[in-house]
């Protein structure tokens, strides 16, 4: 692909030149739209059409009601399969841009008698916006630079991994389509800035609010009042642990890649003297390198994102924070470049009514356009993230106005008039922005948001965050691994842009620069950088090649000068030529083979299923989490009500359409504190709890007999964590209970402060409900040959407490391979005798 | 064709229902020696009985009647009678108002002349006649069925002798009625012989046995058959099942199960599906997605389909799936040399062995634009409205022809036959269509790469 990209603007010479090069562009950009389309694949071929993941299964649910009930339905929606016994309202709190897009999708094809599955437009609706990004790269590229560029970042987009992390087949989440949005928004931004017209502003601010209605995940994420984390807490906490804290997140940090790792070299072990017959049932499991490493960034993601919740905001009544903003992180960053593109040019001394019109006309029609979303509201002229588009554009009218009258008056009329004016908007500003955020009209800055601008903030700060795995700073090598020669083509890209400097090429430096700052900031904004990777390295390998290709060719009697000029220099042009095309001819192939190969190891794994290799080389699969719900839809009453930790809350909902307690839209801390308690409390404790809850069924995720790491054991501080500093909340904002005190973080290790599972771990541990519903029945099970019986195989221990048995719970249902474990609360024992 | 119609029937099977005052008995005839046999192995209760029937009379006897227990009267699912040549004999459903009894009046096709006799077969099918009981048990306990019959032939004519055979799933036998002469040998008990037994006695049969037969109902299965004459008859049935036996009570430990190897369990981990032995593109699935455990094993003339559930199915637990394959119209699928099609599909297919469906409803979705539907089904059945469906570019609606049935067995999997007109050219709708749909978006393409569409040409031509 991308080797037929770069031939293309030098190989038309002739009359018939530029039909032919339609030809070419066209056909070269179909190609790269269906490779892009087709590369996604691998987990629909390999396993099926299925949904990924966690998020997804919710964004599914919702458009299939959608596309049932009609938009009004949809709009008016109160879910009460979600956060029992509160319910939710989801058409006021979510955008429902994806949702609408694939909707609209759906009817189009039944409307001309196409009869898909709304599921199947789910799932192939990525890979379909993928094929759209490759165009619109194509576009913007060759708006900036040219055609051939173009042509070749079109091809490097259309397969970049790290782009494909987000956008497989199934992964049905706003991100992979938010890439296309945001490029789209950019290119009617370019267009508009070229031509300075109405019309190209309007439309990107119809871009941009299209992509403004996708950002759905902030909708996920806005605190209840009371329960915002406030950085005291997060402060209080830190002092509490004191310096066991620190620690103790880095023990459970090491707990999950180190138990994916423990695997592989397990099934190496492998012997097989099975001394039961559970033993046969149960194939070493090997999980390809690459699949445990991308689930167990995206278990662990899942979770963490959640644990660091708003750090630092004060509940005020009236909190619509952009939280979620922060939560695709990129966000912030996509609504801020324009504005700091045309502070650039100002500061450049190239602001022009071109880009006046442009920014004004986007500003007005975009934030009243995206304002009409009910969950929206007030933020774009509220939140902190927003300052600077409307700063910018208060300064616009500002410079035009200065302009204006510049041309109007005397030169020393204009200077007084102008520090008058400069004075009175400076103080004016201050007054009124202070005065602003002291009354909470504006919201505070967020430690996310610092976060995001200083890597060291959040660290200094707040631990949990510290702790988020997914918000680390990006290694090298995933650099390496998501985007390979593009990573040194792109400087070199850079380059080429301030050598010839133009509005749209200072857009491009400006996104280059900023977004490769913030990927190196946070793991997750791997995302936003790979699309101008691309078109950097587009940029590059086009002009290197149009440069060198010309001398591939034999000598033609045309541009004296400056052929004169080289051939006095350079010896042996051709051959130098000839052997600097092949080189970069192999790199772009070594990259298409890197990015296939990436794409099939390490991102098409949909999650749902899983699937490991036996030692003869034959695949097995766990469809445990299927069988579950399915179990849960069949055999439990309508309304039963499932308690478990929020990760799988909306797989719950959407595949076994069952009430569940929390979900992944974290809204409601207390609640799920509430359930942190209940299973980090012993069973007494947790009964009452459970009780109060109303809970009919438990449902456990446990890994310890395949070497599944991201288990509910492993996951089980965070439980502990989230309760405990829920508790001290409550108790801090004078609630009147001491709900939830019983639990301490310190009584979940050991003597040598460690989380062990086995005889040597703490008693609470070992006899909280957690603890028991996952092991309930184990310690008579071989899991490992050479093991006692009641092996962990993700903790590499033997179970501690094996002597227990349940008695306010019985289990109702395990999965084969005992990866779910669902137990039904028992009802009040009936009293004897009587009173 | 949207309203419902009477459907055509069969010969040799049950017919009308007649409601009659009173049913006349013939009282010349007498029942010389009955030989029944219930085999009571597997969640059905099948009843064979083999009736020498005896002209005492003077006069030529056609018709002979049967009547129903009053007890099976909800429980027969199936009935047929066959003469010593195993011809079908043609029944004949009566009710009579009098006594509250469902009568079958039965044409011999070779009448018994006075002083002669006869042997015909009477082959019977009850559903839901175990009774699980006790009717909740733990996961190690055994399942218990209980069987209510009669120990005597329930006819309206003197029977001179009779024996009875019951053959069970095990050997454990919990008790019997023990109506002398009884005898048990490993799985069979033998009642009888019993002789001169008056018209229509009872006596209750109590046999308390250990079953771990699958006592696996499909509650519901919707079987769709879609025809496309480009050669392939998709067929798609999405099945609803639910384990019938003693229902499982307490928890459910999965390393008992586990453990537990042997084969005998009341609880049912897979069974088998038959298929045609040309279907193709066999899937299996659940409204989540795949279900990855199911094994296909083609076989010589029939596809074996080893299906297991997402989870094994205990007493009470429920499961449903859709199985969907597609097979070759040419052996389903004819043209008469008048020009009509002529499809012969079985209205109900296997399930798993000894099923019993409790409902079932087939749609069959003929080609766009057919005319002049007849269908002839092998029993009676209920016909819903028409309906119209659209298929992939359809334009024109498809007509979908929808039968009902309840309580069906395996004696069920029979041939229905829909004839109708059809015109070929209507083959070549779709192609055409999308012929010019492509053709439309080339032209458009063209248009707008040879056309230059700016107002403003010289500006164009400069940046360039």
């Amino acid at each position: 692909m991308s080797a037929a990209g770069k031939k293309n603007p030098v190989q038309i010479k002739n009359a018939n030149a530029e039909k032919q090069e339609t030809l070419l562009t066209i056909s070269i950009l179909a190609l790269a739209a269906i490779l892009s389309f087709a590369t996604r694949l691998f987990s629909v071929l390999r396993f099926e059409s299925v949904i990924h993941e966690f998020d997804p299964y919710f964004n599914y649910r919702t458009t299939k009601y959608l596309a049932e009930h009609g938009f009004y339905a949809f709009h008016n929606w109160f879910d009460d399969r979600a956060w029992y016994p509160l319910g939710r309202i989801i058409g006021g709190t979510i955008y429902p841009g994806l949702m609408v897009t694939s909707a609209a999708l759906y009817h189009l094809c039944w409307l001309l008698n196409i009869t898909i599955d709304i599921r199947n437009v789910c799932v192939f609706l990525a890979p379909l916006f993928s094929s759209f990004t490759t165009i619109i790269t194509y576009l913007l590229t060759k708006e900036v630079k040219n055609a051939g560029a173009g042509l070749v970042a079109a091809a490097f987009v259309s397969i970049v991994p790290g782009y494909i992390s987000r956008s497989v087949a199934g992964s049905y989440d706003n991100e992979g389509i938010a890439i296309f949005c945001m490029l789209f928004t950019y290119y009617t931004w370019i267009k508009a800035v070229k031509t300075g017209t109405i019309l190209w502003g309007t439309l990107t601010a119809l871009a941009y609010f299209y992509m403004d209605s996708k950002s759905t995940v902030l909708a996920k994420r806005t605190p209840g009042p009371s329960l915002a984390y406030t950085l005291g807490v997060a402060r209080r906490h830190k002092q509490l642990l004191a310096g066991n804290q620190t620690q103790q997140t880095c023990a459970v940090q090491e707990l999950q890649p180190s138990s994916h790792e423990e695997n592989s070299p397990k099934s190496e072990r492998a012997p097989a003297s099975p001394p039961n017959q559970l033993r046969s049932l149960r194939p070493k499991l090997r999980y390809t390198l690459g699949i445990a490493r991308r689930k167990s960034q995206l278990l662990t993601s899942h979770y963490n994102e959640q644990t660091c919740l708003q750090p630092d905001q004060e509940p005020t009544p009236n909190q619509q924070v952009h939280v979620g903003v922060s939560s695709w992180g990129g966000y912030v960053f996509l609504i801020n470049l324009i504005p700091l593109h045309v502070l650039t040019l100002m500061i450049t001394g190239r602001f022009s009514h071109r880009v006046y019109i442009a920014y004004s006309t986007l500003y007005c029609i975009g934030t009243i356009l995206s304002m009409q979303i009910s969950f929206v509201g007030f933020q774009p002229i509220q939140s902190s993230e927003h300052m600077l588009a409307l700063g910018v554009f208060g300064l616009c009218q500002i410079v035009a106005f200065v302009d204006y009258l510049r041309s109007k008056v005397s030169k020393r009329d204009f200077e007084i008039l102008y520090s008058f004016l400069l004075y009175t908007v400076g103080i004016l500003t201050i007054v009124v922005g202070s005065i602003l955020t002291i009354s909470g009209k504006i919201a505070p800055w967020t430690g996310r948001f610092y976060s995001l601008l200083d890597p060291s903030y959040a660290k200094n700060h707040i631990p949990i965050i510290a702790s988020v795995s997914e918000h680390q700073p990006t290694s090298w090598s995933s650099f390496y691994f998501d985007l390979q020669i593009l990573v040194f083509l792109f400087p070199a890209g850079l380059y080429f842009c301030f050598k010839q400097l133009t509005d749209e090429n200072i857009f491009l430096i400006l996104y280059g620069v900023t977004s490769i700052y913030f990927a190196g900031v946070m793991v997750r904004l791997m995302l936003v950088l790979a699309p101008i990777m691309c078109i950097l390295s587009g940029i590059t390998v086009s002009h290197l090649l149009s440069k060198f290709m010309k001398n591939t060719e034999s000598q033609r009697p045309m541009d004296h000068k400056k052929y004169r000029k080289m051939e006095s220099n350079v010896a042996f042009k051709q051959e130098i030529s000839t052997s600097f095309v092949a080189i970069i001819t192999l790199l772009l192939i070594s990259y298409t083979f890197h990015c296939t190969w990436v794409t099939s190891e390490a991102y098409s794994s949909p999650s749902i299923v899983l699937s490991a290799r036996s030692h003869d080389g034959g695949r097995i699969i766990f469809d445990d989490f299927r069988e579950a719900y399915s179990w849960l839809k069949m055999n439990t009453p309508e309304d039963a009500r499932i308690m478990s930790w929020w990760d799988y809350g909306y797989q719950i909902t959407a595949m076994a359409n069952r009430t569940v307690l929390v979900d992944n839209n974290t809204w409601n801390n207390t609640h799920i504190s509430r359930v942190g308690q209940a299973m980090a409390s012993s069973e007494e404790k947790a009964y009452e709890i459970m009780r109060e809850l109303d809970v009919d069924y438990v449902l456990v995720i446990f890994g310890g007999l395949t070497g599944y790491s991201s288990d509910d054991i492993n996951k089980f501080l965070w439980m502990v964590r989230i309760a405990y500093e829920n508790s001290i909340l409550f108790y801090e904002e004078g609630g009147s209970t001491d709900r939830g005190a019983h639990i301490k973080e310190w009584d979940y290790y050991s003597s040598n402060g460690e989380f062990r599972i086995d005889k040597e771990g703490s008693q609470t541990l070992l006899n909280c409900l957690m603890y028991k519903m996952c092991y309930h029945n184990f310690a008579q099970v071989y899991t490992e040959g050479g093991k006692p019986a009641g092996y962990d195989r993700v903790r590499g221990a033997e179970i501690g407490n094996k002597n227990f048995q349940l008695d306010v719970l019985e289990e109702a249902y395990t999965t084969e391979h005992w990866l779910v474990r669902i137990y039904k609360v028992k009802d009040l024992p009936n009293v004897r005798g009587g009173f | 064709m949207s309203t419902p119609q009477n459907v055509k029937r069969e010969e040799e099977e049950v017919d009308e229902v007649n409601s009659v005052a009173s049913v006349a008995i013939n009282d010349k005839l007498v029942n010389r020696n009955v030989a029944r046999t219930i085999d009571l192995t597997s969640q059905l209760v099948k009843i064979t009985t083999s009736i020498t029937l005896e002209n005492t009379g003077k006069d030529t006897v056609r018709t002979f009647h049967i009547v129903q227990e009053p007890n099976a009267v909800g429980t027969l699912s199936y009935i047929s009678v066959k003469d010593s040549l195993k011809d079908d004999l043609k029944l004949e459903r009566l009710t009579d108002e009098n006594e509250n009894k469902v009568f079958y009046n039965v044409n011999l096709k070779q009448p018994i002349g006075p002083g002669r006799t006869t042997t015909v077969t009477l082959e019977e099918v009850l559903t839901q006649s175990l009774l699980p009981y006790p009717s909740s048990i733990t996961q190690k306990e055994k399942q218990l069925v209980r069987y209510f019959g009669n120990h005597y032939f329930y006819t309206p004519y003197v029977t001179t002798k009779q024996k009875t055979e019951v053959t069970l799933n095990s050997r454990s036998v919990e008790s019997y009625s023990k109506l002398k002469p009884v005898s048990q040998s490993d799985s069979t008990i033998a009642y009888g012989p019993y002789s001169n037994i008056q018209p229509f006695t009872e006596d209750q049969m109590i046999i308390h046995f250990e079953s771990n037969a699958p006592f696996l109902t499909v509650t519901r299965l919707e079987r769709l058959i879609e025809i496309s004459h480009w050669g392939n008859i998709a067929v798609e049935e999405n099945i609803e099942i639910r384990h019938t036996g003693a229902k499982l009570k307490g928890p459910f430990s999965r390393y008992d199960y586990q453990r537990d190897s042997s084969s005998t369990h009341h609880s049912i981990k897979s069974y088998r599906t038959i298929l045609p032995a040309s279907a193709h593109s066999i899937y299996y699935r659940d409204s989540n997605g795949n279900i990855s455990t199911s094994t296909v094993r083609p076989r010589k003339d029939y596809i074996e389909l080893e299906l297991r559930p997402r989870f094994p199915l205990f007493g009470g637990w429920r499961s449903s799936y859709t199985l969907g394959y597609s097979v070759p119209s040419y052996q389903y699928l004819f043209k008469q040399p008048n020009g009509e099609y002529v499809l012969i599909m079985r209205l109900i297919d296997h399930v798993f062995d000894d099923m019993y469906v409790e409902e079932l409803e087939t749609s069959i979705v003929l080609p766009v634009g057919v005319k002049n539907v007849k269908i002839e089904t092998p029993y009676e059945v209920e016909r819903l409205p028409d309906g119209v469906t659209y298929k992939y570019l359809d334009t024109i609606g498809r007509t979908i022809i929808t039968l009902r049935k309840q309580n069906l067995v395996e004696q069920h999997i029979q041939d229905v036959e829909i004839t109708y007109n059809w015109s070929t050219n209507l083959l070549f709708h779709e192609p055409l269509l999308l012929s010019i749909g492509l053709f439309v978006l080339f032209i458009i393409v063209i248009i707008y790469v040879r056309l230059d569409f700016s107002l403003n040409k010289s500006e164009h031509t400069k940046r360039d």
